[in-house]
């Protein structure tokens, strides 16, 4: 689960100080989905940054499954995502000289998994892609990009799945399946997921909505429709 | 192993492409010219051991002492020894004044003796070389004895009691430059048989030569012995290294290892740079990378962990590969150039192997690990942030190692300290002057740009708003050109000084001796064969006879030849081409004019004297020492003024002492010169010995043979070495090109995607990395002239000079070399679909 209390972030230009998130409050169960919405500049990655420890609030805290990382030093904060967090990013971050599998397999690798290329082709299997295992990045198109980054993401089996704007760089077809992909997989590993996205259509899957406007908390809503 | 499957991973991948290539040709490059360096040393050094036919000798007025024989037995030291004298030879009515050279079968120790069965040849499939003396009994000789006693091969001469079989022609002997043939013909013979020929008598004038050399593999014991045997010469011995037996090819060699020593020292910086601008692109390369795994919660601690055994992995393998291909290369250019170097030369031993392995592993710690070492503390939030890069570590830690880098590995390389701070300010100077002189000359670019046309003013602007990555690129540039610059000039500078000792008509006969009345028939001998002398020199002979009023003592007539015979006494007024004032100050003409009234108080006229300065020190003489010469009985004195270096590359006539025009003139005078003497007109030299039996030929044409040959060796030694290290500035700017090309390629690829022409984009790029080029080769040519001063002063001994071309050259090349390589490298953008080029990036 996550606790954000009071989170603040101001950034000092030459302007003066700016402040870009202003006293956030935030409480997400386990295995409970949410999007974060709001238009270009309201805070919304500075805020999945903070709530996934690569950055730090300027005040207020932030918990992940009961740990308080803003209290922990860099290291800390490593050892919590390499435990608890995943991400898929909108640029899908794939290494461009290693195959889909090598891609997959790496963050397991890092970490130590003796099974890594297994769990890797298990992974890219459910997400449909166990024929493509042995392509580069640049021999797959954008959506089989972003299909290898979730197999990444989910491979290393987080309880916190972070998505920043996951179908940004997507068509609309290519991006609804690899929504899909994501629900499903979310709901069968029961991660809990905090997405960042513009679309409002992709914010309405999840069970809650956050509505950022100038840094600043505009509103919460409980989403009537489910996950399908 | 994590870190070593990441690595071939990248690799396949094609990330490492640059820094690996650049990390193998760097330790190709400095392994090949190491190991080529290092046998064409091992092969200068055994080539000058041969002119003493041995390591090491020692000259004597007696026999060799048994006791130091039983010794070198025991140390492994391989030895011979070696007798020479004048004596008649006969052959019926037909006699000889010849000069003889008795030999133990073991000699020559180093190098060979030709020999032949054909008299006055040089054709070489007819000469056989030995490595060891006539057997007892037989003589071998020199062509021109057989003329003279008018006898065929195979017949038999009188020497002394006993008679000897003539059995071969002698065509050359290694250690010949250490006993010119004054008297006459050479007589190679057995030392056995010396006792039955009973012609040593108690105070025969004779010279022992002990030759040593060290055993296989047994350097250390011969070290040993010769520690051992120093201490046991007395002023009867004197002891002769390689350097000391033949004085004009000595400083040749000397040049040609430092020349070798300089282009492998600029290999080093040259593959260093190299490897600073690829570590930098790899470095820059790895930023999302490392992001990325901190996103996944891997340790800044780990991180460091990764990238450091990467590293070692990289630096073992680029190491060993970089060993195979420059020992293969070494060959492949022993190969090429196998017509002009001696046929067998010496293996190397492990020191170039651990150069280049020291160069990969040092390179990597000086460049490699400091453009990675900020990896680690680079911030995760680069994957939601482009903007959140972390700086690298600061340019002057990393400009402060690398420098640190390379002067170790040119100290250690050269073991040279001025070679080596020669090049690192050279470089240095290079470097500051790109980057105050670069960012001025690309402001100017930028506004005179405005006012031409739509490329260049693009261009010019486009290097503006890189400036950081177009200095570093300068930098890089400008620096390899400087060197390579350095390189050629100080090549050139050496090939001219050597170009006399390459000539094909040096002079190789001395004729000394010639008194004035034979003057004019020699010179009508001389000029019956067509042939040119150097012009004749005029000279007295006399003896000293004291020193500051004392006379000359016993101790030191025998401690030096000079004391007890009689010296060549000449005269001028302008300072001899060659010589240099090394103490003391040369007359002027007054000084000269004056000469009368340069009067000591007893009315005795006192002449000034410049001496050369080894024999000056030899003799214990120092300026404003009174020295007494006896000149056919009657006596003057002279005040030593100055001491002279003297050149010995030109082979004209030199003299060790000189006394200013107007002293000596009315003494009984003789004349010298020298000419060269073509083998098929050899016979000359015994009709002058005939007709005017008193004249002394001095014959150098075997010795000045053998000095072409080695200068010819080491010219093209050389130009092999030039070639190589051109090749590895080209690897630089190869890498310099690099730096900047997927920012550069993802613009063109734009501009192609918006419509542009292939001839916008080309010409874009032609002009940037040409007016790049052009700029760097213009500071190269500033950081090469200043170099090329320093080594010109202190490590060449050459005369200072400007070189103008460089000043035109530099940028040109730079403008031409870097334009075409990046042109080359961008093509792909006008071939391939943008988006192509986009995706592979």
């Amino acid at each position: 689960m996550i606790e954000v209390r009071n989170v603040s972030k101001q950034v000092v230009t030459t302007e003066g100080t700016l402040r870009i998130l202003d006293q956030i409050n935030l409480s997400v169960a386990d295995g409970e989905t949410i999007a974060i919405v709001g238009p270009s500049g309201s805070g919304k990655s500075t805020l999945l940054g903070i709530l996934a420890g690569l950055d730090l609030p300027s005040s207020g805290t932030v918990s992940l499954n009961n740990k308080d990382i803003t209290a922990m030093d860099e290291e800390g904060r490593a050892a919590v995502r390499a435990k608890d967090v995943g991400f898929v990013f909108q640029s899908f971050h794939l290494l461009p000289g290693l195959t889909a599998l090598e891609n997959v397999a790496l963050p397991l690798e890092l970490n130590g998994d003796v099974k890594a290329l297994e769990t890797a082709r298990y992974y890219l299997e459910r997400v449909g892609l166990n024929h493509r295992t042995t392509h580069y990045p640049r021999q797959l198109s954008g959506g089989e990009q972003q299909r290898v980054a979730v197999a990444r993401a989910f491979a290393c089996r987080p309880t916190i799945l972070f998505a920043d704007e996951p179908t940004g760089n997507l068509d609309t077809g290519t991006g609804q399946i690899i929504n899909d992909l994501l629900f499903d997989l979310n709901r069968e590993e029961g991660t809990t997921l905090v997405l960042v996205t513009h679309e409002m259509n992709l914010a309405s899957r999840c069970n809650r909505t956050l509505q950022l406007h100038a840094g600043r908390e505009a509103s919460t809503e409980n989403n009537s429709e489910m996950v399908r | 192993m994590l870190s070593l499957r990441m690595l071939l991973r990248n690799w396949r991948g094609g990330e490492l492409g640059l820094i690996l290539w650049a990390l193998v040709l760097a330790v190709a490059v400095v392994t090949s010219v190491s190991l080529l360096a290092e046998r064409i040393e091992r092969a200068l050094s055994n080539e000058s051991s041969s002119f003493l036919a041995s390591d090491l000798v020692v000259q004597s007025s007696k026999v060799t002492n048994a006791a130091w024989l039983l010794e070198a037995q025991s140390k492994k030291v391989s030895t011979a020894q070696m007798l020479s004298f004048s004596s008649m030879v006969f052959n019926d009515e037909d006699m000889h004044l010849a000069s003889i050279k008795a030999v133990e079968p073991s000699y020559p120790l180093r190098g060979f003796i030709k020999r032949s069965t054909t008299p006055f040849t040089s054709d070489e499939s007819l000469i056989e070389e030995v490595d060891y003396g006539p057997p007892q009994g037989e003589v071998w000789v020199d062509a021109r004895l057989l003329p003279l006693l008018n006898i065929d091969l195979g017949d038999q001469i009188e020497l002394g009691d006993t008679s000897l079989k003539v059995s071969q022609i002698l065509v050359e002997e290694p250690d010949s430059g250490g006993s010119y043939s004054f008297f006459g013909a050479r007589v190679l013979m057995n030392y056995a048989d010396i006792p039955s020929a009973g012609i040593i008598q108690p105070g025969s004038r004779v010279t022992y030569r002990y030759l040593m050399a060290a055993g296989v593999d047994a350097k250390k014991e011969f070290s040993e012995y010769v520690a051992w045997l120093k201490p046991q010469l007395d002023v009867h011995d004197r002891l002769i290294t390689p350097d000391q037996a033949q004085a004009s090819i000595a400083d040749t060699m000397d040049k040609g290892r430092r020349f070798l020593l300089l282009a492998g020292s600029i290999g080093v910086v040259l593959a260093g740079i190299a490897l600073a601008l690829a570590s930098h692109y790899f470095a820059s390369g790895q930023t999302k990378q490392v992001a990325l795994f901190k996103s996944w919660g891997i340790s800044a601690h780990r991180v460091r962990n990764i990238y450091f055994q990467q590293s070692i992995w990289m630096g073992l393998g680029g190491s060993l590969v970089g060993l195979v291909i420059g020992f293969l290369f070494h060959l492949l250019l022993l190969f090429i150039v196998s017509d002009w170097l001696p046929i067998a030369l010496p293996a190397a031993g492990p020191r170039s192997w651990i150069t280049g392995l020291a160069t990969g592993l040092i390179c990597l710690a000086g460049f490699t690990l400091p453009a990675l070492w900020h990896l680690p503390a680079q911030s995760p939030l680069v994957v939601l942030r482009q903007d959140a890069v972390l700086k690298p570590l600061s340019s002057a830690v990393r400009v402060i190692l690398g420098v640190g880098a390379i002067a170790g590995l040119l100290l250690w390389y050269s073991n040279n300290l001025y070679l080596s701070l020669a090049i690192l300010s050279g470089f240095g100077v290079t470097a500051l002057a790109s980057i105050l002189a670069g960012l001025l000359l690309l402001r100017l670019g930028k506004q005179y740009g405005q006012r031409l046309g739509s490329i260049w003013r693009l261009a010019l602007a486009n290097l503006w708003r890189r400036k950081a990555q177009s200095l570093i690129q300068m930098v890089g540039f400008s620096g390899a050109i400087a060197l390579l610059m350095i390189m050629v000039v100080v090549r050139t500078s050496l090939i001219d000084e050597w170009r006399f000792q390459l000539a094909e008509d040096a002079p190789n006969h001395f004729l000394v001796n010639v008194a004035s009345y034979e003057l004019d028939g020699v010179k009508q001998l001389v000029n019956g064969q067509e042939l040119d002398t150097a012009g004749w020199y005029s000279m007295v002979r006399g003896r000293m006879t004291a020193i500051n009023g004392k006379l000359i003592t016993e101790v030191q007539k025998d401690s030096h030849e000079s004391f007890r015979r009689e010296l060549n006494l000449s005269w001028t007024e302008e300072l001899p081409e060659g010589n240099k004032v090394t103490q003391g100050e040369w007359w002027d003409s007054s000084a000269v004019t004056n000469l009368a009234t340069t009067d000591d108080p007893e009315g005795q006229v006192v002449a000034p004297l410049s001496i050369e300065d080894e024999l000056a020190g030899e003799l214990g003489l120092t300026i404003g020492d009174r020295v007494t010469f006896s000149l056919g009985g009657l006596s003057f004195e002279a005040q030593v003024t100055s001491a002279r270096s003297l050149n010995w590359d030109n082979m004209t006539p030199n003299f060790y002492f000189l006394f200013p025009e107007g002293l000596l003139e009315d003494y009984p005078r003789t004349s010298m010169t020298s000419l060269y003497i073509p083998p098929q007109k050899k016979l000359l030299v015994n009709d002058l010995l005939r007709n005017y039996p008193t004249v002394q030929v001095i014959e150098l044409d075997k010795i000045i043979e053998r000095i072409r040959t080695i200068v010819a060796q080491i010219t093209r030694g050389l130009e092999v070495m030039t070639l190589l290290i051109l090749g590895c500035g080209v690897l630089v700017m190869f890498a310099a090109v690099s730096l900047s090309m997927t920012e550069r390629l993802q613009e063109s690829a734009i501009l192609r995607t918006l419509g542009s022409s292939r001839r916008l984009i080309l010409g874009i790029q032609l002009i940037e990395f040409s007016v790049l080029g052009a700029m760097a080769g213009l500071l190269a040519s500033a950081g090469a002239e200043f170099s090329v001063a320093m080594l010109q002063r202190f490590m060449f001994d050459l005369p200072f000079s400007l070189h103008s071309w460089l000043w035109y050259t530099g940028p040109s090349i730079g403008g031409i070399l870097v334009g075409s390589l990046g042109v080359a490298y961008s093509r792909k953008v006008v071939v391939q679909p943008p988006l192509e080029v986009l995706r592979n990036l």
